[in-house]
């Protein structure tokens, strides 16, 4: 009984939200002191399927820019990670921890020091720019992970294909890669979650001239009708979670297939 | 398993690919920060000492800023490590089936900052849900009845905002690290006649107790150098620091730029010699642990 009443506590406590969420969606014009959302009309999922455009825009921005953001914080981290977990050499754990620094430190320090540097360079207002400062800002998720990924991993698969007479290229591709996997995922989806709900500094580095989901949704948010911040909210939770279910059960096909597990 | 000792390539080219972004764009844009608050680089010509900016620092507005960021941070840093700890040492003591389903609690986490922040205005603001709830329990006649959560000048808004999304976060690493620990020393104690306190406080704790101060350190920074959620609920005069250097630097004139970029570096020579000690502290802590 008590673990069940605990259980539900924990799942409204998550979840009531985004039914309030819906509540709005479905009733605009529900307003204090009324407990139950009247009355319903389809008022906000009118306007929201006139926006389409410029929604499916942004959001597609978003989600653009936060996979190549995946995408680049792996190539940052690849060798280095592999570095970290294979050797040993002076200044090791000084240097490690000087790595992770970006997650921990204010973001906005080092930011707008680069949005200075990037206004000289060309970079500011443009995709790239963005993408360049959310891999900044978000790499040490990376790293952390491919790290315990090559440990958990060891050497010893390393050593066996290189005596086995495997070049390079072929360890990284037939070896590395497919047994990093996991580690890549984890990392990868922490990343891909903290770049596609970056608000400042998308604002900041994109300057308005780069569309962002977050940047389309502020407004909303801040202003006194909450229907549609609270469609747009809803809509913001189908991406992530969609694209980590499709990664959980491609990832776990395409192991079952190679009988890997 | 012992690392290879020889590694084929040099250090330095290995670490290339991370260390070229690391100091071109993170270490450059505190180098700029840096000048900038030191009155070089500036696009007007600036009239001033180099340490001036630095000097109007002590601008007592400005330390109240401070003060704000650190009593919100510290408390929400502190409130979501302990019931994260409670709630993560709870859902690995459901029974299974319970246990799988309970990964619900991650979605306040994939919520973006600014939609947790909105989800706290839809709650407290004073004609929000709870005020209705207190409506219909007739505590709540008026929406000015309702006392000003958001806009009361302590920061509350922002500090339930941050444990919302941050609790989640220490539930994941807390019961990532239960799950590596035998239920049997749970079942061990209760059986020895210790209570579900004592249990909690003498045998789980200290299994969770590095990760917590990990998360400690992490929700404490994060908390106190953010600026979504604060931009969204902020209370102005005065506001966090973050968003008072946002107003420095966006809304006023380019005169202010190396007092914001002094903030911003302030900020964040605080947070590395807060890493620095915390770890020292924390270190310190164990050891005397394991001497008793």
């Amino acid at each position: 009984m008590i673990p069940r009443l605990f259980y539900a506590f924990i799942a409204f406590v998550s979840l009531f939200p985004l039914v309030v969420m819906v509540g709005y969606a479905l009733a605009p014009g529900w307003t204090f002191p009324d407990l139950i959302p009247q009355p319903v009309d389809g008022r906000a999922l009118e306007y929201l399927l006139s926006q389409a455009g410029p929604v499916a825009r942004h959001m597609g921005a978003s989600v653009l820019y936060s996979l190549l953001t995946v995408l680049l914080t792996l190539l940052f981290c690849l060798s280095p990670a592999h570095h970290f977990a294979r050797c040993e050499f002076r200044g090791k754990v000084l240097l490690e921890g000087l790595l992770l620094a970006p997650a921990l430190v204010p973001a906005m320090t080092f930011s707008m020091g680069v949005h200075t540097m990037f206004i000289h360079l060309g970079l500011a207002d443009s995709f790239v720019g963005v993408v360049l400062v959310l891999s900044t800002f978000s790499y040490p998720y990376m790293l952390r992970a491919l790290i315990a990924g090559f440990q958990a991993v060891g050497p010893e698969y390393e050593q066996c294909a290189r005596n086995l007479g495997a070049g390079f290229m072929t360890r990284l591709v037939r070896i590395e890669l497919p047994l990093l996997v996991p580690s890549m995922v984890a990392g990868g989806s922490v990343v891909f979650l903290v770049a596609f709900s970056e608000y400042f500094l998308v604002f900041l580095i994109g300057g308005g001239a780069v569309d962002s989901f977050t940047g389309y949704l502020f407004p909303y948010l801040a202003s006194s009708d909450r229907s549609m911040g609270a469609l747009l909210t809803l809509l913001f939770l189908i991406v992530p979670v969609g694209l980590f279910v499709f990664i959980e059960l491609a990832v776990s096909r395409v192991y079952r297939r190679r009988g890997l597990y | 398993m012992s690392p290879l000792r020889q590694p084929s390539l040099p250090t330095l080219v290995k670490l290339s690919p991370l260390l070229a972004p690391f100091v071109a764009l993170f270490l450059g844009g505190l180098a700029l920060a840096v000048a900038q608050s030191l009155g070089f680089w500036l696009p007007l010509p600036y009239e001033g000492g180099p340490f001036d900016a630095y000097a109007r620092l002590l601008d007592p507005y400005l330390l109240r800023s401070a003060g704000l960021s650190l009593y919100v941070a510290l408390v929400s840093a502190l409130f979501s490590v302990a019931v994260g700890s409670v709630l993560a040492y709870a859902i690995w003591r459901l029974p299974r089936a319970l246990e799988r389903a309970a990964v619900v609690y991650k979605v306040p986490l994939i919520l973006p900052p600014i939609a947790v922040g909105f989800i706290v205005l839809v709650f407290w603001s004073n004609s929000g849900v709870i005020s209705s709830v207190g409506f219909h329990l007739g505590l709540v006649e008026r929406p000015a009845d309702f006392p000003s959560v958001l806009y009361g000048g302590c920061g509350l808004g922002m500090i339930l905002a941050y444990v919302y999304k941050q609790v989640p976060f220490m539930v994941i690493l807390g019961y990532a690290v239960l799950k590596r620990v035998s239920p049997q020393l749970v079942v061990t104690a209760r059986m020895l006649g210790a209570g579900e306190a004592y249990t909690f406080f003498r045998v789980v704790l200290p299994h969770l107790a590095k990760v917590m101060h990990v998360a400690f350190i992490i929700l404490f920074l994060y908390d106190f150098g953010a600026f979504d959620i604060p931009f969204l609920l902020g209370e102005s005069s005065p506001g966090m620091l973050s968003v008072e250097v946002f107003n420095l630097y966006f809304r006023r004139d380019l005169s202010n730029r190396p007092t914001a970029m002094a903030m911003l570096v302030c900020m964040f020579l605080f947070s590395l010699l807060f890493i620095v000690l915390y770890t020292k502290l924390a270190s310190r802590l164990e050891n005397r642990e394991r001497k008793l």
